[in-house]
C-alpha cells in the first residue's frame, strides 16, 4: 500500500502581470491582465513507506508547490492526493501530527526566542509525552551537533545552525512522512555533507518516508535511490537514480590522455569533442560506436591512457532541462 | 471511561495554548523597549483627552448630558477599554498572509482562532497591568471624582458587556486581516477602519450621545459602540436595564455575525493562499 499517492495533480495559479514602473502600476488599478501559470501539471506518482525520494528540477519547476500540495498547504485545483490515507488539504489533527514539511528559506523557529522555546512549543503543541520528548531531543541535538546554541537567541544564530534547528524543530514530533524543500541551501560543504548524513539516519532509523528537493545533484545522488524529475510543471521521470543514464543518456564519454600533441582538426574525426586542453581530451560518442571508436584511437593517436565513463549525472538532467520541451 | 479521557485530551489543549501564551510573554520581554513606549504613547493620549475634557468643563457641573465626574469617568474608560478590549496581536496576521509565515500555523495542529486569541489575550492583559497603574496614578495625582456604580447588577453587566466587546473585537479584526489573502493593501484598510471607524464610531473620543440624535442613531447601527460606548454607558448607570439588556442581545448578534463571517472568510481564503515565499 503505498503512502503516498499522487492522481493527475494539478495547481494552476492565477497571476496578474503588472508592466514596470508608475505607468504600470496605474495601469494595473483600470485592467489587469491574469494569466494562468500551470505550476504542477498532471503530475501522477506513488511512494511506498520508507522511500527516500529525490525530487528534481530547475526552478520554478513546480517542486515546491508539489510539496505544499502534498502537505496540505495548497489545494490542488484538481487531482486526487492521498498522504498516509488522509487528504492533505483536509488538514485533519492526526494527519498534521505525523507530518513535517520543512523549507529551507522559511523559518518556523520563533525568530526572537532561543530554539529551546520553539522545541517545547512544538512538544506540546504535537501532544508528545515527556519521556519521548527528551529522548528524541537528546538524539537530534547529539546528532547535529548543536547543544551549545539551544539557548541562543534564533536571530543571532548563523544560516547553518539555524537550519539545523529548524530540523530538530519540524521532527520532534517523529513524523512518518517528511517533505523536506532545499534543505541544503546556503549551506558550506561541510555542512551540506553532515545534513545528508542526518537525513539518511533518520530514514534509515526511523523508517520514515523522505522526499526531498534540491538544486543540487550532490544531495540526491548521495541520499535518493530513486528520483522524481518534474520540469515546467510536468513529471518526465519517475523511477531509479541509476536508470537516468540508461534512459536519457544516448552516448558516453571517452576521455584521452595524448603522449604528444596532435592537430585539434584531426581528433574531430573521431567524434564529438567535449574539450580539449591538451594532454586530455574527452568525445562523447554514441552508444553503439563505443568499441569501434575506440579502437580506431587507439590505432591512429598516440595514447597515453584511455578512459571510458558514463556522462556524469548533473550533465544528463542539465541536457534533459534544455533540450528539450516536453508540453 | 470517555470522560476521563476527554478530561485529558483537554487537559493536553489547554497546555498547548498556555505554552503559546508564555512564549508570546517572552516576546514582549524581548521588546520590552518597545512595549513601553507604546505605552508611554497611550498614556499621554490618555492625558490629552484627559485634559482636554478638563479644560472643556472648567468650572462647569455639567455639559452635554454629563456630569464632568462622569465626562471624566467615561475616559478613564477609554483607557481601560483601549487595553483591553482593543488591545490585539491578531493584526499580525495580515503580515503572516503576506509573508508566507502564516503557512507553520497552518501546517501545526492548532486551530487558528484559539492561536491568535491566546496571542490577543497576552497582549491584552500586558496592557492591563500597565493600564490600572496608570488609571490609579492619575486619578491619585488628580483628585478628581470617578463615578463609581452603585448597583452590584451593573458591576456584572460591565464584566459581562466587556467580555462580549472583547469577543466581537477580536473577530471584526480578524475578518480586516484575512482581507489579506485578496488584497495588498490591508493597511490602507486598517487605517480607514483603526482611526476613522473605530476611534470615532466606537465612541474612543468622547460619547456617541453627544452627538445630533440622527448622526448618533446611525452610529449605533453599526457595531462599533458596542465596543467602548455602551459598556462605558452601562458602567455610568446612564442607561435603563431594558436598554442595556437590547445592547447586550444586538452586541451578541453582531459578535456572531462577525463569528461566522471570519469563519467563512478563513475558509475561503485558505483555499485562495498561495503560501508564498520559499
Amino acid at each position: 500500500m503505498a503512502i503516498v499517492q499522487v492522481r493527475n495533480l494539478k495547481k494552476y495559479f492565477q497571476v496578474h502581470k503588472k508592466e514596470p514602473g508608475l505607468v504600470g502600476s496605474i495601469k494595473s488599478i483600470f485592467s489587469r491582465k491574469y494569466e494562468t501559470v500551470r505550476a504542477v501539471d498532471n503530475v501522477s506518482f506513488a511512494l511506498e513507506e520508507g522511500e527516500l525520494v529525490g525530487f528534481i528540477g530547475p526552478n520554478g519547476a513546480g517542486k515546491t508547490t508539489t510539496l505544499k500540495c502534498l502537505s496540505g498547504l495548497l489545494y490542488p485545483t484538481s487531482g486526487q492526493i492521498s498522504v498516509l490515507n488522509h487528504t492533505p488539504s483536509e488538514r485533519q489533527t492526526k494527519f498534521l501530527k505525523q507530518i513535517s514539511l520543512i523549507m529551507g528559506q522559511k523559518n518556523q523557529l520563533w525568530w526572537d526566542l532561543p530554539p529551546i522555546e520553539t522545541f517545547l512549543l512544538n512538544k506540546e503543541i504535537y501532544e508528545v509525552p515527556d519521556e519521548q520528548y527528551q529522548r528524541t531531543l537528546n538524539e537530534l541535538v547529539k546528532l547535529l551537533e548543536v547543544e551549545e546554541i539551544l539557548k541562543i537567541q534564533v536571530r543571532k544564530l548563523s544560516l547553518g545552525q539555524r537550519m539545523k534547528c529548524e530540523l530538530i524543530a519540524a521532527l520532534i514530533h517523529n513524523p512518518r512522512v517528511l517533505f523536506l524543500d532545499e534543505p541544503t541551501i546556503g549551506l558550506d560543504v561541510v555542512m551540506q555533507k553532515k545534513m545528508r548524513d542526518f537525513i539518511k539516519e533518520y530514514n534509515q532509523r526511523y523508517q520514515a518516508t523522505i522526499i526531498l528537493t534540491s538544486h543540487y545533484m550532490g544531495d540526491v545522488k548521495e541520499l535518493c535511490k530513486k528520483v522524481l524529475i518534474i520540469d515546467k510543471g510536468k513529471l518526465v521521470f519517475d523511477g531509479l537514480l541509476s536508470e537516468i543514464t540508461r534512459r536519457f543518456a544516448d552516448s558516453k564519454i571517452i576521455s584521452i590522455i595524448l603522449a604528444k600533441e596532435v592537430d585539434p582538426k584531426i581528433l574531430e574525426a573521431f567524434g564529438a569533442i567535449k574539450e580539449f586542453s591538451y594532454p586530455k581530451v574527452t568525445f562523447s560518442v554514441k552508444r553503439g560506436e563505443v568499441s569501434k571508436t575506440t579502437a580506431k584511437i587507439l590505432e591512429l593517436l598516440p595514447v597515453a591512457d584511455l578512459n571510458i565513463e558514463e556522462p556524469a549525472i548533473e550533465d544528463i538532467i542539465r541536457d534533459l532541462f534544455i533540450g528539450k520541451d516536453y508540453a | 471511561m470517555r470522560i476521563l479521557s476527554e478530561t485529558y485530551s483537554s487537559v493536553k489543549t489547554m497546555r498547548k495554548y498556555l505554552t503559546l501564551a508564555k512564549l508570546t510573554f517572552e516576546e514582549y520581554f524581548v521588546y520590552r523597549l518597545n512595549f513601553l513606549l507604546w505605552r508611554f504613547r497611550s498614556f499621554i493620549s490618555f492625558l490629552t483627552l484627559l485634559f482636554f475634557w478638563l479644560a472643556i468643563y472648567g468650572n462647569k457641573s455639567g455639559f452635554l448630558g454629563y456630569q464632568k465626574s462622569q465626562m471624566l469617568t467615561y475616559v478613564v474608560g477609554i483607557a481601560f477599554l483601549r487595553g483591553i478590549v482593543l488591545g490585539s496581536r491578531s493584526v499580525d496576521l495580515a503580515g503572516q498572509v503576506r509573508s508566507g509565515e502564516l503557512s507553520k500555523v497552518i501546517l501545526a495542529p492548532l486551530k487558528i482562532f484559539q492561536f491568535w486569541f491566546t496571542r490577543d489575550l497576552v497582549d491584552k492583559s500586558l496592557n492591563l497591568i500597565f493600564t490600572l497603574v496608570e488609571i490609579a496614578l492619575i486619578i491619585s495625582l488628580l483628585k478628581f471624582p470617578f463615578y463609581l456604580p452603585k448597583n452590584w447588577e451593573t458591576y456584572f453587566c460591565f464584566v459581562v458587556f466587556v467580555l462580549l466587546s472583547m469577543f466581537l473585537y477580536f473577530f471584526l479584526s480578524f475578518v480586516l486581516s484575512l482581507s489579506a489573502f485578496w488584497t495588498e493593501d490591508v493597511w490602507a484598510a486598517r487605517w480607514l477602519f483603526g482611526i476613522i471607524f473605530l476611534e470615532f464610531f466606537a465612541g474612543a473620543f468622547f460619547p456617541i450621545d453627544v452627538l445630533p440624535k440622527t448622526l448618533a442613531g446611525i452610529i449605533n447601527l453599526t457595531p462599533f459602540p458596542y465596543l467602548v460606548f455602551f459598556p462605558l454607558k452601562i458602567w455610568l448607570e446612564q442607561i435603563t436595564a431594558g436598554a442595556a439588556l437590547k445592547a447586550m442581545v444586538i452586541c451578541g448578534l453582531w459578535l456572531l455575525f462577525f463569528y461566522w463571517l471570519a469563519k467563512f472568510l478563513w475558509q475561503k481564503g485558505i483555499k485562495n493562499y498561495g503560501a508564498y515565499g520559499g
